[in-house]
């Protein structure tokens, strides 16, 4: 079941030459006086700039007043402003060069924006603006409401989304995090009124990030921000807690119907950990041999070796209260059972043996090398920089982490392997047609079947 | 603009391209072949990108696997992708790792060394990778595969560019070994070493290792030129898996740098510039009659051929094709008559200009400098002049707005239109325009 056995390379390889440093740009960290946390860092590659206005709530945090309200407050908060109505918000970001989108994810809200450092000043302002004065104008509302009801059913026919969501409800049961987008009852009943109250609770300096990477001097930045930002007040928005999901026990499958489909998504997962957690940087890098890298264990057999999938892929997943580890693949019909044995052949694999030495090099090698690529680029920055700011991560996060990637060894792995590729207590997620899979998926676990609107089938 | 490139062609005709940035000790390696999907042997769909899988699967000294884990093992990341007209490429590693990715890129533009077995476990990867993105998705290749079939009569500009699966069984390792000979020639090439790394070291380590490639004889390249087009073209294809019923407009373009070229790029920016485009705003903003709408001309700096600026439309059920497409029209009528205002024209250019920066900056999964290289490349080999990088934006800036109300009559015609619908089956199609399917 092994891949084969790779061919020795050429002695011809040139060797790696001597290292140049790696230099993360010094951040700018300020909290201003109405509690608004700013993060700016400089980088210089073209004359732009790249900011993220985040907001410690998102679509968790409103799940009591309704799944997905946050998201909708996002997405209407672009269409009008007590100064400037939707045409002249769209006209306007243009006329500055910039790109804005606003989005919510499970624990964050957002508002990112790009555009000519020249110009800078005057889109902070419109970014203020939709921070504090958004008016979610009734008929505005009502247009994207019907949106989001064509949306939400457009999801349902999508394997990968498919597979996420049943995933997500298996794993988080009771949790907020089981829910990753609304049913069309829930848009259907979504009033102006909640995203009025979710805007008010969510969107004040107090629960707010701000971080800019680009083409700026950091100290007149600030002040630039000071002075836009300056006047916005509120309070942090109170939180409740959720209960605890309750983590699935035994291997069990769980199918989602799609008649016709000509491939099965094949997504299996269990409960991990957040970002914050010490092994974080040991399942990463655990992860990335497994099935995370081109180079992978995973990509080798099923990819490589037996052509059974394009795009298999294993990801650690960090929410901020929880995280899961999640291994995917679309494959043929009539691999299902052998890509579900090869997924879990690896994975049982990295829980018995060390890994040997020099393929762990490798792997920290590459998980170290790709994490400065993100230097190169203002987007790459502001990433990582967030990734430190919302985790609460440490200062030095971004200088240490290499050398605590380097530091690895391979009982590390075999430990962090045993601790979180939980193989017993996989849930396994597969999406496709019932009557070509069902068989062989029912192999691996107690069987439920559900269609694509998630009603229970058998 | 002024960004630093230093150019030499090697007696091989290997075009070299250095451009120096010390940001970040990171360096983006790209490799062009000028040879994509519209020019693949005929018989032989989706045969130019099935090769590019090929590229990964071994060369003379570094057999399968060996490639892909000696970049990842130096901390780097790669690809390929194919294109109309060109295939690429590409990694990005630490600087210290530029000579290993500079031999390994040598070493299979040298020799491709490939079997029988890895042509097989490709053929299966590839058709994994249509499953994925085409035949098991809503909408899947909607329409960048719909479209060319009805819009197009020349075979090179029409066919299915991922390939039939019958073409995929049948390309043997003979044709392999052919089109490698054929098309992947240091003298159909351009090599692009970006970020850090010294001028002249880059251009003597490209001598160092590709020097002593042989040159091959000029490629011979079919002709894909189209016929005129003298009426409107209209197609159907089944959506199997979506809700909602889909079409698509496309209008021949104008060559790539003609002063029509430049007017065009704008116009389509006033139509499909995001929600302050004229597309978006009327049809879902202000009559809400679509749920999606974006478009407009794929890869404006890389295309050698006939191609299409498009419109792609998700339509709520309860507005029928005809209905849609009336306001898509008088979207078009409204430029095309009037014209766009001094103030719409000038926004253009600043969104212009400023996507243009990004364009350099990045431009695909995180690749530094990815979207440099291919102006780069493509400047290479279809215009012999990279520095076009640095002056191309004028072109832009000095549109006229009469420039674009031309271009708004002599190319938005009904008559140099194709149109393709694609319909979920429980949605019915308005009566003059008959059920059969295109694909």
């Amino acid at each position: 079941m092994a891949t084969r056995a790779a061919t020795e390379i050429s002695s011809s390889v040139p060797p790696l030459s001597a290292e140049r440093q790696v230099t993360w740009p010094k951040r700018t960290k300020a909290r201003l006086a109405n509690g608004l946390e700013v993060v700016l860092a400089e980088s210089h590659t073209v004359p732009k700039f790249h900011g993220e206005l985040f907001l410690r709530s998102g679509n968790a945090a409103s799940i009591q007043r309704g799944p997905g309200l946050a998201e909708m407050t996002a997405t209407v908060l672009r269409t009008g402003t007590a100064k400037r109505p939707s045409r002249q918000i769209e006209e306007d970001l243009r006329r500055l060069g910039a790109d804005l989108s606003s989005h919510a994810g499970a624990d964050n809200s957002a508002v990112a924006f790009a555009g000519l450092s020249e110009l800078a000043e005057p889109l902070l302002q419109l970014v203020n603006e939709l921070a504090r004065e958004a008016a979610f104008p009734e008929p505005e509302f009502e247009r994207e409401r019907r949106q989001k009801l064509e949306e939400v059913k457009l999801d349902r026919t999508q394997p990968g989304f498919l597979a996420s969501e049943r995933l997500r409800k298996v794993l988080f049961g009771s949790h907020p995090y089981a829910q990753v987008a609304p049913t069309e009852q829930q848009v259907a009943s979504y009033k102006r009124d909640d995203l009025l109250s979710i805007y008010r609770d969510f969107y004040t300096p107090q629960n707010a990030l701000l971080l800019m990477v680009g083409d700026f001097d950091s100290a007149s930045m600030l002040e630039t921000v000071e002075k836009v930002f300056g006047g916005w007040s509120g309070n942090k928005p109170a939180i409740s807690p959720s209960p605890e999901p309750g983590k699935p026990r035994g291997r069990r499958v769980h199918l989602v119907h799609v008649p016709g489909a000509v491939q099965t998504q094949i997504l299996a997962g269990c409960h991990a950990i957040t970002r914050k957690h010490p092994d974080w940087i040991k399942l990463g890098l655990t992860n990335s041999l497994y099935g995370g890298a081109f180079n992978s264990r995973l990509v080798m057999n099923i990819r490589e070796d037996k052509g059974y999938t394009y795009s298999p892929r294993s990801s650690v997943n960090p929410l901020r209260e929880y995280g899961y580890f999640s291994v995917s693949a679309a494959v043929r019909n009539d691999v299902v059972a052998a890509s579900l044995t090869e997924i879990f052949y690896e994975l049982d694999k990295l829980r018995a043996l060390p890994v040997p030495e020099p393929e762990l090099a490798d792997a920290r090698n590459y998980v170290s090398g790709v994490f400065s690529l993100g230097l190169a680029t203002q987007d790459g920055l502001l990433s990582q920089l967030a990734t430190v700011a919302l985790n609460d991560l440490p200062d030095d996060y971004l200088e240490t982490y290499r050398e605590k990637v380097r530091a690895l060894t391979p009982p590390d792995l075999l430990a962090t392997a045993r601790k979180y590729f939980d193989s017993a207590n996989m849930q396994i997620v597969v999406v496709g047609d019932r009557t070509q899979i069902e068989p062989q998926a029912a192999l691996f676990g107690d069987l439920e079947v559900y269609d694509a609107q998630g009603k229970h089938l058998s | 603009m002024n960004i630093p490139i230093e150019t030499t062609t090697l007696s091989n005709g290997l075009k070299v391209v250095v451009a120096p940035d010390i940001t970040a000790p990171v360096v983006t390696v790209g490799v062009y072949y000028k040879i994509g999907f519209r020019l693949e042997p005929q018989g032989r769909s989706g045969f130019a990108h099935l090769f590019e899988h090929m590229m990964f699967q071994g060369s003379a000294h570094a057999p399968k696997m060996q490639h892909i884990k000696l970049i990842n093992s130096s901390g780097g990341t790669l690809n390929g992708s194919t294109h109309y007209d060109v295939t690429n490429y590409f990694e990005s590693v630490p600087s210290n790792a530029l000579e290993r990715v500079l031999w390994l890129e040598a070493d299979r533009m040298r020799a491709l060394k490939v079997d029988d077995e890895n042509l097989r476990n490709q053929r299966d990867v590839v058709k994994e990778e249509v499953r994925v993105n085409v035949l098991n998705q809503p909408y899947g290749g909607f329409p960048w595969l719909d479209l060319p079939p009805v819009a197009f009569r020349n075979w090179a500009n029409a066919h299915n560019f991922y390939g039939d699966f019958a073409d995929l069984d049948a390309a043997s390792l003979a044709d392999v070994q052919s089109f490698f000979k054929t098309y992947y020639a240091p003298n159909n090439a351009v090599l692009l070493i970006l970020g850090d790394v010294k001028p002249d070291e880059g251009l003597a380590l490209a001598k160092k290792y590709f020097g002593d490639i042989p040159a091959g004889a000029p490629p011979p390249f079919a002709d894909p030129r189209e016929p005129e087009q003298t009426e409107e073209r209209r197609g159907e294809v089944e959506e199997k898996f979506g809700t909602l019923p889909a079409m698509a407009i496309g209008y021949t373009a104008p060559p790539r740098r003609t002063s029509e070229w430049y007017a065009m790029t704008l116009l389509d920016q006033a139509l499909h510039g995001g929600r302050a485009g004229r597309m978006y705003r009327q049809l879902v903003l202000e009559k809400q009659v679509a749920v999606e709408v974006d478009g407009g001309i794929d890869d404006v700096f890389g295309y050698n051929g006939p191609t299409q600026m498009v419109t792609k439309i998700l339509h709520k059920p309860e507005y029928s094709s005809d209905a849609t497409l009336a306001e898509f029209d008088s979207v078009i009528r409204d430029v095309q008559q009037n014209g766009i205002s001094q103030d719409e024209l000038d926004q253009l250019k600043v969104k212009f200009r400023s996507d243009y920066y990004s364009t350099l900056e990045g431009g695909r999964g995180g690749m530094p400098r990815y979207g440099l290289m291919h102006l780069l490349a493509c400047f290479s080999l279809f215009d012999n002049e990279p520095q076009l990088v640095n002056s191309i934006l004028d072109g832009f800036l000095t549109v006229r707005r009469e420039d674009i109300q031309a271009v708004a009559k002599k190319y938005l015609r009904n008559d140099k239109r194709a149109i393709v619908f694609r319909r979920p089956p429980n949605t019915s199609a308005p009566p003059q325009v008959g059920a059969k399917e295109a694909a």
